[in-house]
């Protein structure tokens, strides 16, 4: 059962006015095998059939209540969705409030499949809904459709609601060519505004005495053959200037994005900093996830 | 699928909705193997309750209508086990499907009791069958049966529900065919067209029994035969039966299947006895039996009907006759000639046969009557007594028209030496069987006798009974009082599954917690985040200091039972002990707060 208004807002509550119930195709089909009891019955002036026939009947009075109590009274909210990527599915979080169990339930976000059969205690539920974007960019999901038709199959019992909050999209990533702009020599900003000299082999730092775990390449010969001890040599690399990353200008403005969303997830994974140049925004070069996220979401929202 | 196999063990496949049901469940078995969408699924458990109902009517016996019960519960737990999603707990889904059951039965109980039935809408002929079950049939030539056999299966058992009991022994004549087309070896039925006592339209029932008047109730096994066996006294009350001119009592329902019709048990009531015999019944094929004439044109001139039958007997009786089961076959050419004057060996067939034969000879107006004689009377431990007809009692008799008496009975086999009735009791508890296993069947049919009037029985009549019973003279009122039913029946099972919903959430130690600490939350006191139930049962004793032994009690156990590998039931009732306990002295504490309260105010 794919239609309805759907309800608007950052909570609902499912009750009469904005829950649908109709029989499921086997619902029609079970009245029919109903039909032909009763009809069996009255030829043969038999009671079983008759009794079978009524029974069915009864059941299917009893369900229309049971699928609509499953989900009357239930509440769903928005929790507070993470960005993602476009290059697959999102998680969405729901919240929901059962008053009472609710079985068979059933959500969808957008035009996903539906998930698997649900049964909810009382009580509240996180659920984490995945749902494909369309692009970058900030996105609402779609409508999300909670359905039951639990515990006979007989009636669908069914609402739409569309969750009001949006979720960033970063763009999809795909290696590929990015404009790599005049290094960043000076300090890199971000969360580590500082990046110190690493252990190296380029540049002779100090000496240190000699440990038994120091390779013997190492080993100060000099000082030793002195016979001023042993001693290790220490050095250390000169940080690399870190790259200002743009779109390549040769490309198409979406392919160039994607293009620097991987760049940049891979940077960032590697461990090295990288500035970001793009039309209406510039972030010099930095590390950490609060840079990355900053250079991804500027990237979602590029235009 | 195991439970309807064993349903349609008993089926007949002649009958057409025999054949249904055996089509529909090889249907179901089929869609059963190659189902594998949810969809497909329910379509299986949708056809098993098809199934079962058609089972139902054609098997409506007490044992069967067990297993299509379950078939029917085991059905349902399918449906739920789908949509529930759930791994197969199926005593979880049994206890369920159970439970829905039960909320659902008391509509259509409402529904069955009360919704006024329809009468069938033609004769579809779904239940007619070419196959014969019992020993009686419609043509009857004994002199072609060398050896009979004797079957021990059951015909039919016949109830007195309202107090009366069975006629003795040597009045238990149960009618069911009349043959008066003779053709010299074999007697057959005419068409059935001549019915004494047609209900008017089909619609119209029969009036209910009197009080003074005693009740049959009959539950006969499948025959193949419109005619159902009946003491010839008494007046249908079955809206399903008619009445015959000569005496046969016909039912509409299927004679494939078992039937159940009840006769008011009063002996005034026979106005077929009284129904004038016509040319068929003094028909005979002359000179296929020279000598049989001969004798016969003897008693002609002896002035009165009644004379010429005593003749008769006397002339039986003064002759060595026998009876015997193995009387060999009787030629083509005078049989009854050969058996009268020559062997003088044979069963009831033989004896009325010929002795019908004989009074047409005579000039009187005779019949041959095939049914049953005698039969076991017996009384279950709990329900009502019933007689036990079984094939083995089959038997044939005669009637002859007597001027100013009408329709006489004779049975002639009573005549010979060695006829089985004539050593009464013993011969009829030789022919009933003894032992443990007969007493348990005969207690299983008593229970099926009561199946039989409770279930069965209630049929139109009985409804219409009810429902005047209930409304008197408002039944105008009974399409408002059924739906009011059906509303509070709804309620009602809604009410039920919504308390056993209620009753089953979570584990018992879990919701004496929650109930404890919903007491605590209505006084100010919550759980902070993070904080275990010791912790938390540490601060509520220094909130509380009275609470600290209940407290303590309470949580220890929780802690000990929760974290067990198998809470115990008696666990969880010391749980539920302690829980009340600790809730009592909160609820306790709060009254106490309150009066503190007001004596300060």
């Amino acid at each position: 059962m794919d239609f309805g208004r759907p309800q608007e807002g950052e909570r609902v509550r499912l009750r009469m006015r904005n829950l649908y119930i109709l029989p499921t195709r086997f619902g029609w089909l079970w009245l029919a095998g109903t039909v032909l009891l009763q009809v069996v019955g009255i030829q043969m002036q038999s009671n079983g059939p008759l009794l079978l026939s009524f029974l069915m009947l009864s059941l299917f009075l009893l369900a229309l209540h049971l699928t609509h109590f499953n989900l009357q009274g239930v509440e769903l909210w928005c929790g507070s969705p993470t960005p993602g990527f476009a290059d697959g599915p999102l998680p969405y979080p729901i919240h929901l409030r059962c008053p009472g169990r609710s079985e068979g339930v059933r959500l969808r976000l957008g035009r996903e499949a539906a998930g698997p059969a649900l049964a909810l205690a009382a009580g509240e539920h996180e659920l984490i809904l995945c749902w494909t974007p369309p692009g970058r960019g900030l996105h609402r999901p779609g409508v999300l459709q909670v359905q039951t038709t639990a515990p006979l199959g007989l009636f669908c019992c069914w609402s739409r609601w569309r969750p009001a909050a949006s979720q960033l999209v970063y763009p999809a990533r795909r290696a590929g060519p990015v404009r790599l702009l005049a290094s960043a020599t000076g300090p890199l900003a971000g969360e580590s505004v500082v990046i110190s000299p690493r252990e190296g082999s380029e540049d002779w730092r100090d000496l240190a005495p000699h440990r038994p775990q120091d390779s013997p390449s190492r080993l100060a010969w000099k000082l030793l053959a002195q016979g001023r001890g042993e001693y290790s040599k220490h050095f250390r690399d000169l940080p690399e200037a870190a790259p200002l990353l743009a779109p390549d200008p040769a490309l198409p403005l979406e392919e160039a994005l994607e293009h620097l969303s991987e760049r940049i997830w891979r940077f960032h994974g590697q461990g090295e900093g990288y500035g970001l140049e793009i039309p209406g925004q510039s972030l010099p070069a930095a590390r950490g996830v609060g840079h990355r996220d900053q250079c991804l979401a500027a990237l979602a929202c590029c235009r | 699928m195991g439970l309807l196999a064993l349903g349609l063990l008993g089926l007949s496949p002649t009958l057409t909705l025999s054949l249904l049901a055996f089509g529909l469940a090889v249907l179901t078995a089929l869609k059963l193997r190659e189902a594998r969408r949810i969809e497909e699924r329910r379509v299986v458990a949708l056809l098993q309750l098809v199934c079962a109902g058609l089972l139902a009517a054609l098997r409506p016996e007490l044992g069967p209508s067990l297993l299509q019960g379950l078939a029917i519960l085991l059905a349902l737990a399918g449906l739920l086990a789908l949509e529930l999603g759930a791994g197969p707990d199926w005593k979880v889904l049994l206890r369920r499907s159970l439970q829905v059951l039960l909320a659902a039965l008391p509509i259509a109980l409402v529904l069955f009791l009360l919704l006024p039935r329809m009468m069938p809408f033609g004769t579809l002929g779904w239940g007619q069958g070419m196959g014969a079950v019992t020993g009686l049939s419609d043509s009857m030539e004994p002199g072609a049966i060398a050896r009979l056999a004797v079957s021990r299966q059951p015909a039919a058992r016949v109830a007195f529900p309202a107090g009366g009991g069975p006629p003795p022994m040597d009045q238990r004549y149960w009618r069911v065919l009349v043959h008066d087309l003779f053709d010299g070896r074999s007697w057959r039925s005419t068409t059935p067209r001549d019915v004494l006592r047609p209900p008017g339209p089909s619609t119209t029932p029969y009036p209910p029994a009197g009080p003074e008047e005693g009740l049959q109730l009959w539950l006969t096994e499948a025959s193949g035969l419109a005619a159902v066996p009946w003491s010839g006294q008494g007046r249908p009350l079955s809206p399903e039966l008619r009445q015959r001119r000569n005496g046969e009592l016909l039912s509409r329902a299927a004679g494939s299947q078992r039937r159940v019709y009840s006769l008011t048990d009063s002996p005034t009531t026979d106005d077929w006895r009284r129904q004038p015999p016509g040319l068929i019944d003094l028909a005979l094929p002359w000179g296929e039996n020279p000598r049989l004439q001969s004798l016969a044109a003897g008693w002609q001139r002896l002035g009165s009907g009644r004379a010429r039958l005593e003749a008769a007997e006397r002339w039986f009786r003064d002759q060595p006759f026998r009876y015997t089961l193995e009387p060999g076959p009787l030629p083509r050419r005078a049989p009854l000639d050969h058996f009268l004057f020559e062997t003088r060996l044979g069963f009831c067939g033989h004896y009325a046969s010929a002795f019908t034969t004989l009074m047409r000879a005579a000039g009187v107006p005779a019949r041959v009557v095939s049914g049953y004689r005698g039969g076991q009377w017996v009384q279950p431990l709990g329900g009502t007594g019933y007689v036990d007809l079984r094939q083995a009692d089959a038997h044939a008799w005669s009637e002859v028209w007597l001027e100013g008496e009408g329709w006489h009975r004779v049975d002639p086999t009573a005549w010979a030496a060695g006829d089985p009735l004539a050593n009464g009791a013993a011969a009829a508890s030789r022919q009933a069987g003894s032992g443990p296993w007969n007493w348990l069947q005969r207690q299983w049919w008593g229970l099926d006798v009561a199946w039989a009037r409770w279930w069965l029985g209630y049929d139109s009549e009985r409804q219409d009974a009810v429902i005047s019973r209930l409304l008197g003279p408002h039944r105008q009122w009974l399409g408002v009082v059924v739906l009011l039913a059906v509303g509070v029946s709804l309620a009602a099972g809604l009410g039920g599954l919504g308390w056993l919903g209620r009753r089953r959430r979570g584990d018992p130690l879990r919701v004496e917690l929650e109930r404890t600490l919903r007491v605590l939350a209505r006084q100010g006191v919550e759980p902070q985040p993070g904080e275990t139930l010791p912790a938390f049962a540490r601060r509520l004793e220094q909130l509380r200091p009275p609470l600290a032994d209940p407290l303590s009690a309470f949580v220890a156990l929780y802690q000990s039972h929760r974290f067990a590998p198998v809470p115990g039931r008696n666990g969880r009732r010391e749980a539920q002990r302690l829980g009340r306990a600790l809730r009592r002295s909160l609820r306790g504490g709060i009254r106490r707060g309150e009066a503190i309260q007001r004596d300060s105010s």
